[in-house]
C-alpha cells in the first residue's frame, strides 16, 4: 500500500478530522493517558534536568561528527560481520533491500516496528516485487490490515478505538467479535506466530547504533523485534545515518529517557543489542545481517539551520502534548512524521512546496520543547520555518502584502497612528482584500485603540 | 549498596514490571521453588549447562530440546540490574537468547552476585566486545497499542518468573 503526501491539504485533512468524533474521541483519550503516564515516570527521577543536558550534549557532539561516527560504526560492524549499505534516498533503499531479499528468494517477510522503513514506502515497493510483507507491531499490524499509515510514531494505530479493531478482525482473520485488548492481542500473537517461525526474512529499524562496536539497539515492548531480529535466517535493518551513539556506555542515559519519554514506562520490556550476525559457537542471531543507512537529505540538513532536528530520538513525547495534534491526529499531517517534529522533518526532508501548511500547524506554546528528552528546540526550528516559507514566497501573497504593509506602519508612529483612524473605516475593503484565509476570522479593530485606553 | 539493599531494589523493581520474584538463600532450596513456579507435566526447555540449571533440569520430566515448542524456558541468565528490575540475556557460550522469548513462561535464575546496581555499570562491563547478542528483559511481553490499554504477553512469554539463587 502506498501513501501519497497530502500535506499541502493540511487544511482540508484538520476539518476532516474535526468532523471525526470516534478519531477526537480517541485522541482526548491518549492525551489524557499519556500526560499522566509520563509525568508518573518521571517523578522518581533525581536531576532529570542534568539528564536531559548529558543526553542533549551526547547528540549534539554525534551530530557535530556524524560522518565521522558513521565511518567508526561501518567499520566496527563490518568487523562483527554485518554487511552495510548506504543508501543515499528513498529509492536507492527500496531497492537495495528489496535486492538482498530477492537474491536469496526471500518470499515471506515479518517487519518490526519502523518508521524509517515507512518514510522510504518500503512494503509497496517489496509487496510489487511479489513478497509477502507482514507488519508484526500490533499496531502496524492492525493498520496494515485497514490499508493505513502510522498516525503516531510509537503507537501507529492510536486512532482506532477497540471496536473498530474488533470488527476488523472479525472480518479479516474470521475470528469471533470481541472488543477486549487482551483477547485481541491473543488473536494477533497466534496469527502472528506462524508467520515468524516460517518467515524467510526479518526487516526492522533500530532506535540507536552504536559506532565504537558497531551494535543496533532496539527498545521494545511486544517481542515482535526480537523476534524479526532473531528467528528468520536472514536479518535486514534499515535506519537513518543520525541514529549514531559514541559507545555502548552513552546508551543508560538514553533507557533511562527513552521510554519514560515515550510510554511512561521506567523500562520498556525488551532491549535488544546486536553486534554483527550469528558466529561460530552462536546459537543466537540471524545468519546473514545487513544493515541499510540512509541519508535520504540529512546530510543536507546537517549542513543548514534546522540541523538540531537530527537530534531527535523519536520518543514521541513532542506530539503527545501538542495542542494540534492532540486536535486533529497524525493523519492530517500527510506524510510520516506528525506532531511538532514531524513539521520539520517533513518540511525539510519532501521539500517546504510539498509541505509548507505545516509550519503554521503550531501554537508555539512551547508544550513540546519542555518534554524533548533531548531538548529540540522544535519552536525555534518552527519558527526558522516560517521565515523560509515566506523567504521562498510560499506564504499566502495577501498575507504578505498585509504584513509588509503592517511592519512599515508599525516602525512609524505616524503612519500607525494614521492606519489606526483609517482601520475603522477600511476595514470592509481589507477583509475583501484579505480573502478568508487571511481576514476571514480577524476581528474588526475596536472603536477606541488599546494604546488610548490605557490611562 | 550493600549486596542485600541491592537485591531488594531489583526484586522491588522487576515485581512493579509484572515479573513473578523469588529469592532462596541455599541453592539447594531451588528445586522447592521452582516446583512451586512450574507445573512439572508442561513441556520444558531447560539447557542443563550450568550447575543451577542442572539442579532445575532434574525437575522436570517432559524436557524438550526445541525451545520453540516448550510452554516454558527455565535458565539461569547472565546477570541483572536493580535500578530497573532487569534480566540480562547474553548470546555468550552458545546461549539461545531467544529461548526465552517464544514460550509462554520464561524462568529465569540469576545469581545473586550478578546484579549490578545500574544500566550504567552493566553497559561499561559488556561495552568492550559486546557478544552478538544482548537482552534487557524487564518484565513480560506487553502493549498498549489497542487504546493505550495495557495487554500482557504479545508474541513474547506472558508470564515472567525470576528467581535470585
Ligand atoms: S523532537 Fe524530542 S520530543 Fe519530539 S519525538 Fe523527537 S526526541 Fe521526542
Amino acid at each position: 500500500m502506498s501513501h501519497e503526501q497530502t500535506s499541502l491539504a493540511f487544511r482540508e485533512n484538520t476539518v476532516r478530522a474535526l468532523e471525526d468524533t470516534a478519531l477526537r474521541a480517541a485522541m482526548k483519550q491518549a492525551a489524557d493517558t499519556f500526560g499522566t503516564k509520563r509525568a508518573d515516570a518521571f517523578a522518581p527521577v533525581a536531576d532529570l534536568e542534568a539528564l536531559r543536558d548529558r543526553a542533549s550534549a551526547i547528540r549534539e557532539d554525534v551530530l557535530a561528527n556524524l560522518p565521522m561516527y558513521v565511518d567508526r560504526f561501518v567499520a566496527s560492524a563490518t568487523r562483527a560481520g554485518a554487511t552495510i549499505h548506504r543508501a543515499k534516498d528513498a529509492s536507492a533503499a527500496r531497492e537495495i533491500i528489496a535486492k538482498i531479499l530477492s537474491e536469496r528468494g526471500a518470499k515471506r517477510i515479518v517487519k518490526g516496528k519502523s518508521m524509517v522503513s515507512e518514510e522510504v514506502d518500503l512494503n509497496s515497493h517489496l509487496e510489487a516485487a511479489g513478497m509477502e510483507v507482514v507488519e508484526t507491531d500490533l499496531g502496524e499490524y492492525i493498520i496494515q490490515m485497514e490499508g493505513e499509515s502510522p498516525s503516531h510514531i510509537i503507537v501507529p494505530a492510536i486512532h482506532k478505538n477497540r471496536r473498530q479493531v474488533g470488527r476488523l478482525f472479525a472480518d479479516r482473520l474470521g475470528v469471533p467479535y470481541t472488543e477486549d485488548p487482551q483477547a485481541l492481542t491473543k488473536i494477533a500473537r497466534k496469527a502472528l506466530r506462524e508467520k515468524f517461525l516460517s518467515a524467510d526474512a526479518g526487516v526492522s529499524g533500530a532506535n540507536f547504533a552504536v559506532a565504537d562496536t558497531g551494535s543496533l539497539v532496539l527498545v521494545t515492548n511486544e517481542g515482535n523485534g526480537r523476534m524479526v531480529t532473531s528467528v528468520p535466517p536472514l536479518h535486514v535493518a534499515i535506519l537513518s545515518i543520525e541514529k549514531m551513539l559514541p559507545s555502548l556506555t552513552d546508551l543508560p542515559a538514553f533507557l533511562r529517557l527513552l521510554p519514560r519519554s515515550a510510554t511512561g514506562q521506567t523500562m520498556t520490556s525488551y532491549v535488544s543489542v546486536i553486534t554483527g550476525p550469528r558466529k561460530a559457537g552462536d546459537a543466537t542471531g540471524a545468519k546473514e545481517l545487513h544493515i541499510v543507512l540512509l541519508d535520504n537529505g540529512r546530510t543536507e540538513i546537517l549542513a543548514g539551520e534546522s540541523r538540531d532536528i537530527l537530534k531527535c530520538i523519536r520518543c514521541g513525547a513532542c506530539m503527545n502534548v501538542c495542542p494540534v495534534y492532540r486536535t486533529v491526529g497524525g493523519h492530517a499531517y500527510g506524510w510520516t512524521y506528525p506532531g511538532p517534529m514531524g513539521i520539520v522533518l517533513t518540511t525539510l526532508l519532501t521539500g517546504m512546496e510539498k509541505s509548507h501548511p505545516l509550519v503554521d500547524a503550531s501554537t508555539l506554546c512551547g508544550a513540546c520543547v519542555e518534554v524533548c528528552p533531548v531538548r529540540v528546540p522544535l519552536t525555534d526550528l518552527i519558527l526558522g520555518l516560517r521565515q523560509r516559507k515566506v523567504r521562498d514566497r510560499f506564504s499566502n501573497p495577501r498575507e504578505r502584502l498585509g504584513m509588509e504593509a503592517f511592519g512599515k506602519a508599525a516602525a512609524s508612529p505616524g503612519l500607525f497612528v494614521l492606519g489606526q483612524r483609517l482601520a475603522g473605516a477600511f476595514w470592509p475593503v481589507v477583509r475583501a482584500l484579505g480573502g478568508k484565509d487571511v481576514a476571514g476570522r480577524m476581528p474588526a479593530p475596536a472603536k477606541t485603540p488599546f494604546r488610548r485606553r490605557l490611562p | 549498596m550493600s549486596g542485600a539493599d541491592r537485591e531488594r531494589l531489583f526484586l522491588k523493581n522487576a515485581a512493579i514490571a509484572a515479573a513473578g520474584t523469588h529469592s532462596v538463600s541455599d541453592p539447594r532450596d531451588l528445586p522447592a521453588t521452582l516446583g512451586r513456579v512450574v507445573a512439572s507435566d508442561l513441556p520444558v526447555y531447560c539447557p542443563g549447562v550450568t550447575e543451577l540449571e542442572k539442579a532445575a533440569a532434574a525437575l522436570f520430566p517432559v524436557r524438550v530440546d526445541d525451545y520453540a515448542a516448550a510452554t516454558v524456558t527455565v535458565e539461569e541468565v547472565f546477570g541483572a540490574v536493580a535500578e530497573t528490575g532487569t534480566i540480562v540475556c547474553v548470546s555468550a557460550g552458545g546461549r539461545a537468547v531467544q529461548a526465552g522469548l517464544l514460550p509462554a513462561h520464561h524462568v529465569a535464575i540469576v545469581r545473586r552476585e550478578r546484579i549490578f546496581d545500574t544500566l550504567d555499570d552493566l553497559f561499561a562491563a559488556v561495552s568492550g566486545s559486546p557478544p552478538t547478542n544482548i537482552t534487557l528483559v524487564t518484565g513480560p511481553s506487553r502493549t498498549a497499542d489497542i487504546e493505550l490499554t495495557l495487554a500482557i504477553g504479545v508474541h513474547g512469554p506472558e508470564r515472567l518468573d525470576i528467581i535470585v539463587a
